[in-house]
């Protein structure tokens, strides 16, 4: 039998349809009939028969107040996040990028964090926090500066400082570590000639360090907004949401919608907004980082 | 003489500084996984008492048994390493032909690398909602062939990310030799390239492992009582208020839930940095 030759066009078919295929009906579709569901009023609670709607679900989540909060609540959680870990990850960076030994063992240790999952460190942290027997309660309360148990979830503000501080613990390391790569790519000579011209440390790290770290510390930034606009497993071990609902992010509040009020319609609306949310970042993404590419080349 | 005392001085006082802050570093990021891995060591009588005690005084191994036999967390175990692997291995065969089609066709262009870069931030919530109707009207939630699926496409996009880079590596040459000794592309791809990118592969591998190990948003929708991961196994002990939660068992299960991330952790160690960083520094 003749084998024929495939063209080079049919080749590159070949070989991308497999993933292709499976990327068309396991998100493409799934996400075309998700939108189609929000002009419904399809009701898991009340069931089926499901009928065209028009924009109601997209009326009423302009007037649902949980929505706006929910929006709200993501940002006041993922601000004092991100702050922290630039700065963190920056001074941690900083001083891995100095003379010292061992640093590729450190920073592997370093990185264990932001290795295992939320769920995991949501729940070893939960029970550090625990008021009774809580790792830190335990550990106030034995040096003498607690006198009695503190409940670090027991206030909105306190609710939302234990989500920050779990997060930041978790995914600082991420920022450091990409920073780190960012101070190794600052060509030595560029300090050798600002020591020349008698430069101080801090007049190197203001005129030299930062102006040429600025886009990969934009880049880092943007990648853990898009992440945390998707926070779910921190918020689901640690608060479920609580208290009085101050710690519902965006994805938190449609899991809520979705799978414990079953208003599939009214869920998938809400995570439209978060899709286009995070399609918005990740464009800001792709133009911030070609023109990091361009301006280096 | 003074002056250069002085200098080395600085250098040996900044040089202290810089331990003692990476010191302070390690204590915060590593002192959880001490403190979870001692927990779950401990005996109950250590849980309950001032002051309180932070070495276990007669370590045992009591909560993982219990955890494995009284509960269900070995057939969780089971599931979760049977999930993983098999997406990984899934993930693999369908990414890296469209990965070789993008490093040597340049196959769909720009648009098509900018779709795969949309799809990697997809927020799962978004998607898990009509999956779960459609999985519902099929009747395949609670079922590991559904969740396998969904976390090898899940994973596509990344790891075709990652392979785009190994396979460019790989001089064209060799390949081109191999084609004009009269192998298809096919063969050129399974016999030439494949066994160049092996470590390519396996960095893949073991980080679709333990995405999938991780993941909690599908598995707590999409199964059932005999189809749940380790992550939903360890998400159970919340039940109740933060204040009480099993100590042993939560424990025993927050450091099964962590084990294979400190395995690749250190298995990745060189590339981890690279792998990790690359997102943000190249693009």
């Amino acid at each position: 039998m003749l084998k024929r030759k495939l063209s080079t066009r049919q080749e590159a078919y070949f070989f991308a349809s497999p993933a292709l295929f499976l990327i068309v009906a396991f998100v493409i579709f799934p996400l075309c009939y998700s939108f189609y569901l929000t002009f419904q009023n399809y009701d898991l609670a009340i069931g089926p028969p499901a009928e065209y709607v028009g924009l109601e679900n997209y009326q009423e989540m302009l007037e649902d107040k949980r929505f706006w909060r929910s929006w709200l609540n993501t940002f006041i959680i993922i601000f004092p996040s991100i702050t922290l870990q630039l700065l963190l990850g920056l001074g941690i960076a900083l001083l891995l990028n100095r003379p010292i030994r061992g640093r590729a063992f450190i920073t592997s240790l370093l990185i264990i964090p932001s290795m295992v999952s939320p769920v995991s460190a949501a729940m070893a942290w939960r029970m550090l926090f625990g008021v009774k027997y809580g790792g830190i309660n335990n550990f106030f309360m034995q040096i003498g500066l607690l006198d009695v148990y503190f409940d670090w979830f027991a206030t909105p503000a306190r609710a939302i400082f234990s989500i920050v501080a779990v997060e930041v613990w978790h995914n600082t390391s991420f920022m450091m570590i990409v920073l780190l790569a960012g101070l190794q790519s600052i060509p030595q000579e560029l300090y050798e000639a600002g020591e020349v011209d008698g430069a101080s440390a801090w007049q190197k790290f203001w005129w030299i360090t930062l102006p040429l770290l600025k886009f990969t510390m934009i880049v880092a930034l943007l990648i853990r907004m898009i992440d945390l606009t998707k926070i779910f497993g921190l918020i689901y071990l640690l608060t479920f949401g609580g208290p009085a609902g101050s710690t519902q992010t965006v994805a938190f509040s449609t899991y809520l919608s979705g799978f414990q009020d079953f208003r599939i319609s009214y869920a998938s609306t809400l995570s439209y907004v978060i899709v286009v949310g995070v399609f918005l970042l990740t464009l800001v993404f792709q133009k911030v980082s070609r023109f990091r590419e361009g301006g280096e080349a | 003489m003074i002056g250069l005392s002085k200098y080395r001085l600085r250098w040996y006082v900044g040089m202290f500084l810089t331990y003692a802050g990476i010191a302070a570093a390690l204590i915060f990021f590593l002192f959880p996984f001490i403190w979870i891995v001692t927990t779950s060591l401990k005996g109950n009588e250590d849980y309950f008492t001032f002051p309180p005690v932070w070495i276990p005084t007669e370590p045992s191994l009591a909560h993982y048994e219990r955890l494995f036999t009284h509960g269900n967390g070995w057939l969780y175990f089971k599931n979760s390493l049977a999930i993983s692997s098999l997406s990984m291995v899934a993930a693999l065969a369908f990414s890296v032909p469209t990965a070789y089609s993008i490093a040597r066709f340049r196959f769909g262009g720009s648009l098509f690398s900018n779709f795969l870069l949309l799809l990697r931030t997809m927020p799962a919530i978004a998607l898990v909602i009509p999956i779960y109707v459609l999985y519902s009207k099929l009747g395949i939630t609670n079922n590991y062939f559904g969740l396998i699926l969904l976390y090898t496409v899940f994973y596509i996009p990344f790891a075709v990310w990652l392979l785009i880079g190994f396979i460019r590596d790989v001089p064209v040459e060799i390949e081109e030799a191999a084609l004009i000794d009269g192998c298809s592309r096919l063969q050129a791809l399974l016999r030439v390239v494949l066994p160049v990118i092996v470590p390519g592969l396996a960095v893949v591998a073991l980080f679709a492992f333990i995405t999938t190990w991780n993941e909690f948003l599908f598995a707590v929708i999409l199964t059932g009582a005999e189809t749940k991961t380790v992550m939903v196994l360890v998400a159970s002990y919340t039940t109740g208020s933060p204040t009480d939660t099993f100590f042993g068992e939560a424990s025993a299960s927050v450091v099964l839930g962590i084990l294979p991330s400190f395995l690749v952790a250190f298995a990745l160690q060189r590339y981890l940095v690279k792998g990790l960083a690359l997102g943000a520094v190249k693009g």
